[in-house]
């Protein structure tokens, strides 16, 4: 979300899901939508089937190959140099929309010296894409009258991750294709709240709306409104958490719905910061093994049994309504966070989700018209400033958020880890279609366990043979941070030199393996890529 | 359209000759099942068009399954199409529901709905509300049926494609009702990868449904990857009528024809 904050000036999917159905051209990058987003993927089924061309970017031959009129497959942690070729090939054909980068951009001269160091064959020799493959991508992404780009984790999971998104916003821009219907820059977010999670200001960096913590005039408006002295500082990401923890400077970890003991890169590490914790409390609906190193753990109450809102990957704020009460000691995470703050001294009085709703449009301008009345049906998008503002179907028309949208010259930089003799194997990883993240959830349930009860590894005919395994066999995976056994699936989804796992499976953890190194803005580790050794299990 | 319903559920209600009304409710801006049982409160009761004539339709036929489970001795009502009729009469004749305990209050579709589902008989025999469509006969079906085997063949491997295995096609069947469902069986279907292993979990789910479906198409509106599938079981229908003549829900309530598979006879 930093990517497009720096360049548009609002982090979050640019259009809504709907209008994919009517874009001529779209990218997909990075995302593995139909295992992931399959809704968002029904849009792109509907646009194909409307005669849009539909790019699939992806080293895996993923499902939504099938449908795609050209599918690329970059080598790992390559996708700024991609981008920039297919920025030169518009450039030197004047595919680009000039009108457009004059009025509606800056940074456009910077952007052009890099770009021209991009030549077709050099972007190829980088990405192992042809020449040919980058000029049809160029051609038929700057020329249709609508182009979506639609990405996922493949782009933001890297150290280059911020690099990567401000890149397609170069792409966007450079072509006039954002500000419309059916165009724009999407990201799409993978739980039900994930967006709402950083509207409403949990970042360490912001108060809701996106209202940055160290701006005087923000901190003195929250003080007014929640009569308390607030921290003028930027608060600790996940890794600055951990790394506190080792040295000695995080004393107590609260941990609310995440469970980085499966999440998170480099599981040995996560969990030798996390038993040093003196106090750890982890508030969950079902005992994680997170839960399971806590000290204190609170019972959450799930969907189903509480009232509120979800803002979904389009911005829309939803109503989600109690359908049974709490089973158990659960509890809504709303009512175990209130009595803590009651209980250090912050007395918390909410009546119900409706009057903290009713806060959050008190300061949160974004949000400023939505109130539990006004979501009835389909729900409300933001922007909704006022309570006669309908919301916002896509954003940046005639005028970025920013006001000029920002071009970043961007030269491409190598993943942090790269193949060698001792690790050969490129390892990336990433989601099933019957799993969700770490399997908290998912994997309780008996009908998706019995689709998928174990994790696996993919990898290429070839290489198997190679190796001398076969389809079923199980195989030792290690890297420099740690080592786990798992089946292998012989198919050619992954090219040879390449090998995937899912993440959700804590007893053949992938993220044991995954590098911690991460992107220096967002932090957000490479778990996309890092290199790996294989060999037949006894 | 709906006070005539409504008329008919609170006489219904009053005079004590069903326990409650399966019908359709909205709320909150949302139409879903809902079962009135009191006569005075028949508030929010719609027939299920939002947007659109029939865009809103569940499968209430099945709902009715699980409730007739829970209270056999109760009798209850349920708003019938012209396929939920025949849905009721397929599950008589297969004693999933009890002709007894169930009274069915009709409505007849209008003509842009029996046109959208190429409906042999878009009414059902006694309805209070609506008027009679005309019949449709299968457009979809004759389009695939001009073209050679083997394009049709890839037409359909490629819709298969983009299933992404949610067995949605299976949860909101009104004519699914097997405790074991074969889509789930290992030994017949392979797991764990997309699409569903193609075209053999489609095609398994076709085969099925021959002698069964009814033709309501929600599982065509419910696919998220769009997947022509009434088209496919329309087709299965066709078949089953020329070789036993016999289509799912037309004959009399819980008469099937005499017909043999593999030798056996099935009407005892």
């Amino acid at each position: 979300m930093a990517g497009l904050a720096a360049a548009f000036g609002s982090g979050a999917m640019t259009n809504s899901i709907a209008e994919l159905e009517d874009a001529d051209c779209i990218l997909v990058i990075g995302s593995n939508t139909t295992s992931s987003h399959p809704l968002v993927a029904t849009r792109i089924f509907r646009a194909k089937e409307k005669g849009a061309k539909v790019i699939v970017v992806d080293p895996r031959k993923i499902q939504l190959v099938h449908q795609a009129d050209l599918h690329v497959r970059h080598n790992l942690g390559t996708d700024v140099a991609l981008v920039n070729g297919i920025m030169h090939v518009i450039l030197a054909n004047g595919w680009h929309n000039q009108a457009f980068v004059d009025e509606r951009t800056e940074g456009f001269e910077e952007l052009r010296g890099v770009v021209e160091q991009y030549t077709p064959e050099r972007t190829a020799e980088i990405t192992g894409v042809s020449v040919e493959d980058i000029r049809t991508m160029a051609e038929w992404y700057a020329k249709a009258r609508a182009s979506s780009i639609v990405y996922c984790m493949g782009i933001t999971q890297h150290t280059t991750g911020v690099d990567n998104v401000k890149s397609l916003a170069n792409l966007a821009m450079l072509t006039g294709h954002i500000g419309r219907e059916s165009t724009g820059v999407n990201p799409l977010r993978g739980q039900n709240n994930v967006q709402g999670a950083c509207d409403m200001g949990g970042l360490p960096n912001v108060y809701p709306g996106y209202q940055a913590v160290n701006v005087p005039e923000n901190r003195e408006k929250f003080e007014k409104v929640w009569n308390a002295k607030l921290s003028d500082k930027v608060g600790l990401t996940i890794p600055g958490i951990l790394e506190g923890l080792n040295s000695g400077s995080v004393k107590a970890v609260y941990v609310v719905g995440e469970n980085p003991m499966v999440s998170d890169p480099d599981i040995h590490h996560v969990e030798k910061a996390l038993r040093s914790a003196e106090l750890l409390v982890v508030q969950d609906i079902f005992l994680t093994p997170t839960a399971e190193l806590a000290h204190v753990v609170l019972p959450g109450a799930s969907f189903a049994e509480k009232d509120g809102t979800f803002s979904n990957t389009e911005r829309r704020v939803q109503r989600v309504r109690q359908a049974i009460k709490p089973i158990g000691q659960a509890r809504a995470d709303w009512e175990i966070i209130q009595d803590l703050s009651t209980r250090f001294g912050y007395p918390m009085n909410y009546e119900s989700p409706a009057a903290i709703l009713d806060e959050v449009a008190q300061v949160t301008p974004s949000y400023g018209g939505i109130t539990f009345d006004r979501l009835e049906g389909d729900g409300l998008s933001w922007p909704c400033p006022n309570s006669e503002h309908p919301g916002t179907k896509f954003l940046h028309a005639g005028r970025f958020s920013r006001g000029l949208g920002l071009f970043h010259a961007i030269e491409y930089k190598p993943p942090a880890e790269v193949v060698d003799v001792d690790y050969p194997f490129w390892l990336t990883t990433g989601r099933v279609h019957v799993h969700y993240h770490t399997g908290t959830m998912t994997r309780n349930s008996p009908s998706l366990h019995e689709e998928m009860p174990e994790g696996f590894l993919e990898i290429n005919p070839q290489d198997a043979r190679t190796l001398g395994v076969k389809s079923g066999d199980t195989v030792r995976v290690s890297s420099r941070r740690g080592e786990v056994l798992v089946r292998v699936d012989l198919t050619t989804r992954v090219r040879q030199g390449m090998v995937f796992m899912p993440f959700h499976f804590v007893e053949s953890c992938a993220n044991i393996l995954t590098n911690p190194a991460h992107d220096p803005i967002a932090k957000i580790p490479e778990y996309k890529v890092c290199a790996v050794t294989l060999e037949k299990a006894a | 359209m709906v006070e005539k319903i409504k008329t008919e559920v609170q006489q219904l209600l009053i005079s004590g000759k069903i326990k409650g009304f399966l019908g359709l409710r909205e709320q909150h801006g949302q139409v879903g099942p809902y079962l009135f049982t009191d006569a005075q409160d028949l508030e929010g009761m719609v027939i299920g068009d939002r947007l659109k004539p029939g865009d809103s339709r569940y499968p209430l036929n099945k709902q009715l399954m699980r409730i007739a489970r829970c209270y056999p001795d109760e009798v209850f009502g349920v708003m019938v199409r012209g396929c939920d009729e025949r849905g009721l009469r397929t599950l008589f004749g297969s004693n999933q529901l009890n002709p007894e305990k169930v009274v069915s209050v009709g409505i007849a579709c209008p003509q842009e709905l029996a046109d959208a589902c190429e409906c042999l008989k878009p009414f059902p025999d006694e309805f209070v509300a609506g008027e009679p469509a005309e019949a449709r006969s299968f457009q979809t079906v004759a389009k695939l049926d001009a073209m050679e085997i083997e394009d049709r063949f890839k037409v359909w491997l490629a819709e298969f494609s983009r299933c992404i295995k949610c067995y949605g096609c299976r949860n909101i069947c009104p004519m699914c009702y097997c405790k074991d469902c074969t889509l789930e069986s290992r030994d017949f279907l392979a797991i764990g990868s997309l699409p569903a292993e193609n075209p053999i979990f489609h095609l398994t789910r076709a085969i099925h449904m021959a002698g069964r479906c009814i033709d309501c198409g929600l599982c065509n509106e419910v696919c998220p990857a769009d997947i022509p599938l009434r088209t496919l079981y329309k087709k299965i229908a066709d078949i089953v009528e020329e070789e036993f003549h016999y289509r799912p829900g037309y004959g009399e309530a819980g008469t099937r024809p005499s017909f043999k598979i593999l030798g056996e006879d099935l009407q005892h």
